[in-house]
């Protein structure tokens, strides 16, 4: 910025000297045209006699003819001028336009020595420091998932000898144990098992933070892997006496991550069979839907209040109730499986009312995609955005937005296309004038930073896999 | 005739359990510490079977096991096997099994009975 040094004796000289310009230009403009005005009527009146009318009209003609002249040429004049101090504030407009879409590359080459000009270097200063601060977010921001990260593999290393001796203990490898000692082997062993889980939780999580989670994307029969998968939860069920119903569409080969699709399919069915009552039944199903293969879990266990189904989702959120210790746990599973599916381009939402049971629904792709996108967990900024849409709701529909707006969250359904879908469909039956669903569509389009340029679509490029994912130990 | 296991750790908590694990079963057990040790060691004795840590300080294990085609190797980490695969790790035929790190004792002592029973367990 400070590339070009500051005259400042030149600067204040120009700034005079063109005041000074524009004065000179105005005074020497009018007055001549006043000065003819004047000569006209003095001559018109002192040689009213000896004229004839035919010289008094040629005289009049003349003035006027001038008169327009100059006035012409003032016009131009002043155009240029006010051209020339208009340009640079249009400029800066445009600049300020690109800088409120996110782009803190614009920089203002404006050389009119005058106020314009400082503005301008205050403006490049500006948008230089907003810009080094985004760098430093952003830096921040993967500072902190390899630190997720590196933690995770360095807590998990001590697990193995430890879990291993703790084993050894219980099964007696070093003597028989008496009740009392086993209990508390028990405790610890426990303990030591879910603090494992919380590991290996974090672990994925950095991961899908980093974009870094691998999909391993295979032919897959979708209708094969959720039958093996409701096999292999069956054990689990019948402790409870739980009867799984499969309901699955004929559904093509499809492109999927098997692994990361039982993941998910796991962690819901085991959910449900947690919250379910004894005897009961938990449905899933899977069914073809366009261009997406929907799957649900339903449970008919204790149902969630509108409020825990929008927040169920968030890391460690664990619906308050009586027997929640028994349900164990990591309260991460859910947020894991919205990065999988959300990650890549999936949608997952809870349908639910209290006391009737829940059902989890969640939409794969058929056509797989191959760009993972980095999904924020932990510390996400999803709630600030979700505060500026229901504002927009807010000022569209007024007192009744703040309903519309919790229904459509409560589907999960405040993407983009969703949310432009719902005003299309309120501006068709004339609920709101169309003028005003383009205004929504344009604030929604900024909030989730649609139309921000190529240099800010570098935030969403998903980091090369390297080496670093497998942590060495020095 | 007792079965010979050779472990192979940076890990010396590590080593000593799998040591105490394997022994109370039956089988002699040498360790190392890291690939060049474990290639000392190969030219002392041929173990039936290596349990090797993939992941080690010094030179890559892609290199040390090139090196070994006649012993069974089963590999311990804490990485997923599908991650193990990505690296190429995988593709030895004498790679037999693969343990995620933290294992269960029975679920070792098991498999391993079975891997020296002839039985190959990696798919």
């Amino acid at each position: 910025m400070d590339t070009k040094k500051f005259d400042i004796k030149k600067f204040v000289l120009s700034k005079i000297n063109r005041k000074l310009t524009l004065l000179f230009i105005i005074v020497g403009l009018i007055a001549p045209s006043m000065a003819i005005f004047y000569f006209y009527n003095i001559s018109v009146s002192s040689f009213s006699e000896s004229i004839s009318t035919n010289q008094a009209l040629l005289l009049r003609t003349i003035a006027i003819t001038i008169i327009i002249l100059i006035a012409l040429n003032t016009g131009i004049v002043g155009f240029f001028i006010s051209r020339s101090i208009s340009r640079p504030i249009k400029d800066l407009y445009y600049a300020t336009k690109e800088v409120e879409k996110g782009n803190y590359n614009v920089k203002l080459d404006i050389k009119t020595c005058d106020e314009i000009e400082e503005l301008a270097h205050a403006f490049n200063k500006t948008t230089a420091s907003q810009a080094r601060l985004l760098e430093e977010r952003k830096e921040i921001d993967s500072a902190k998932t390899e630190f997720l990260s590196i933690t995770s593999h360095e807590l998990r290393s001590p697990m193995t000898p430890m879990k291993a001796q703790l084993q050894m203990l219980m099964e007696g490898y070093f003597g028989k144990l008496t009740k009392k000692q086993k209990d508390s082997l028990d405790i610890v062993i426990r303990n030591a098992d879910r603090l494992d889980r919380i590991i290996v939780d974090f672990l994925d999580i950095s991961r899908i933070e980093a974009a870094r989670l691998k999909f391993n994307f295979q032919e897959t029969d979708i209708v094969e892997l959720v039958k093996s998968m409701s096999k292999f939860m069956d054990a689990y069920a019948k402790e409870k006496n739980i009867t799984l119903v499969l309901n699955v569409d004929k559904l093509p080969i499809t492109e999927v991550d098997p692994d990361r699709l039982s993941q998910v399919l796991r962690n819901l069915i085991n959910n449900a069979i947690k919250f379910s009552p004894e005897n009961g039944n938990i449905e899933i199903s899977a069914t073809l839907d366009r261009d997406y293969i929907r799957f649900s879990v339903r449970d008919h266990g204790c149902g969630l209040t509108p409020e825990n189904q929008i927040r169920i989702f968030e890391p460690f959120y664990q619906v308050e109730n009586a027997n929640r210790r028994k349900h164990g746990g990591t309260g991460l599973g859910l947020a894991i499986c919205r990065g999988i599916i959300e990650s890549q381009n999936g949608k997952i939402w809870v349908e639910s009312k209290p006391e009737k049971g829940c059902q989890f629904n969640f939409t794969i792709p058929t056509k797989p995609v191959k760009q993972i996108k980095p999904i924020k967990i932990l510390f996400s900024d999803k709630g600030m955005i979700e505060r500026k849409i229901k504002e927009e709701f807010s000022t569209i529909l007024g007192p009744l937005g703040e309903v519309e707006f919790n229904e459509l969250k409560s589907k999960n359904s405040l993407g983009r296309d969703d949310l432009v879908e719902y005003i299309d469909y309120l501006t068709e039956l004339y609920i709101i004038p169309k003028n005003r669903g383009n205004d929504f569509k344009n604030s929604i389009d900024k909030i989730l930073g649609y139309d921000k340029d190529e240099i800010n679509e570098k935030e969403f490029m998903p980091c090369e896999y390297s080496e670093g994912e497998v942590v060495k130990r020095n | 005739m007792k079965k010979k296991i050779l472990v192979v750790d940076d890990e010396e908590d590590i080593r000593k359990s799998v040591k105490m694990i394997l022994e109370v079963n039956g089988y002699e057990v040498y360790t190392a510490f890291d690939g060049d040790d474990l290639l000392n060691k190969l030219s002392q004795i041929t173990p039936d079977l290596i349990l090797l840590d993939i992941m080690m300080p010094g030179p890559p294990i892609q290199d040390i096991i090139k090196n070994i085609q006649d012993v069974k190797i089963a590999f311990m980490s804490v990485v997923r096997i599908s991650d193990a695969r990505k690296r190429g790790l995988c593709s030895q035929d004498n790679i037999v099994d693969f343990f995620q790190k933290p294992f269960n004792v029975t679920d070792l002592i098991d498999r391993i009975e079975l891997i020296l029973a002839d039985k190959k367990n990696l798919e």
